[in-house]
């Protein structure tokens, strides 16, 4: 019983603080449908609903493009499939998202998780304009995606890589937004 | 020279409004930017832009009125903001403003971000209440 128990409590957890679950493709049609809803769910909220918002757009984004699989939509487009979880805890919101990448990724995408997490903010926002400034396409610089999220959480990054074989990984970010 | 506008877009794609106006000098980038293929709706307006500073020698007024932008689009702002730059180095007149909502309390974020801007490009934003 102790099990039952157990597993109704962790899915009662989850219900009751998920405002929105989505696994999928990235496209444009599924992040305005997301982006719509985060901004009901969070109305009464407006500074954290912008800050979720902007978050949001930075992560989903980062799966559409980085994805290592990927689905093609009518038009012939591809987008990265992932899993995406918004949850409410008592004083924080919590952005979750997991994805594959390819195993020769995982070294980068860590040492990048990696080096915003030990920057303070002012390094931070250094490290923004630097790779702002290096033309995209650059190994190592481009996608300032993470390094906005982690400003606009002002939280570090909550991060890990699941080996599934010899060359696909599964990659998990968690990014938690107090509500004050 | 053509003036250009866009109407923006709130749905499946979050297109900028967009103003460009060459017998005013006033030009006008507003609401959401979060396009799929940022440089491909941006390559047009930085064209525009290096035409009319190559021709004019008006005072160019760029006013900033986004609620939202992405990174990708603020690596296109920035590409904008050295444009500009490039015109008040050859002794064009420019004034470039940054409209914000002054009814939102917590605008940190947003003043860090103009912050990052004027200090990338060495240019002037004034921050207009609104």
């Amino acid at each position: 019983m102790e099990f039952a128990e157990n597993a109704l409590q962790m899915y009662t957890d989850v219900v009751d603080s998920t405002i929105i679950t989505y696994n999928g493709p990235f496209d444009a049609q599924v992040l305005s449908i997301i982006a719509e809803n985060i901004e009901y769910s969070l109305s009464n909220n407006p500074r954290v609903s912008k800050k979720i918002f902007k978050i949001f757009i930075e992560l989903a984004q980062n799966i559409s493009y980085y994805s290592a699989e990927k689905q093609v939509n009518e038009e012939g487009n591809y987008f990265g499939v992932g899993i995406l979880m918004l949850r409410e805890f008592k004083d924080h919101y919590s952005f979750s998202t997991g994805n594959i990448i390819e195993s020769k990724q995982v070294l980068p995408v860590l040492q990048k998780c990696e080096t915003i997490n030990i920057l303070d903010r002012e390094k931070l926002r250094q490290y923004k304009r630097k790779l702002r400034n290096m033309p995209s396409g650059v190994p190592g610089g481009g996608n300032i995606g993470l390094v906005q999220v982690a400003l606009t959480a002002d939280h570090p990054l909550e991060y890990d890589v699941i080996n599934l074989d010899s060359e696909k990984s599964f990659y998990i970010l968690n990014v938690r937004v107090n509500k004050s | 020279m053509e003036n250009i506008h866009i109407p923006g877009t709130h749905g499946a794609n979050f297109i900028p409004t967009v103003d460009f106006n060459a017998e005013t000098g006033i030009c006008t980038l507003g609401g959401e930017s979060y396009l799929e293929d940022t440089v491909e709706f941006y390559a047009p307006l930085f064209k525009w832009l290096k035409n009319f500073t190559a021709e004019t020698k008006k005072l160019i007024v760029f006013n900033f009125k986004l609620k939202y932008f992405n990174t990708s689009s603020s690596k296109c702002i920035i590409d904008i903001l050295h444009i500009l730059r490039k015109y008040q180095e050859k002794g064009g007149e420019i004034e470039v403003n940054w409209f914000y909502d002054s009814s939102e309390e917590d605008i940190e974020d947003e003043l860090e971000e103009i912050e990052d801007f004027m200090i990338e490009t060495n240019i002037k934003i004034n921050m207009i209440p609104e």
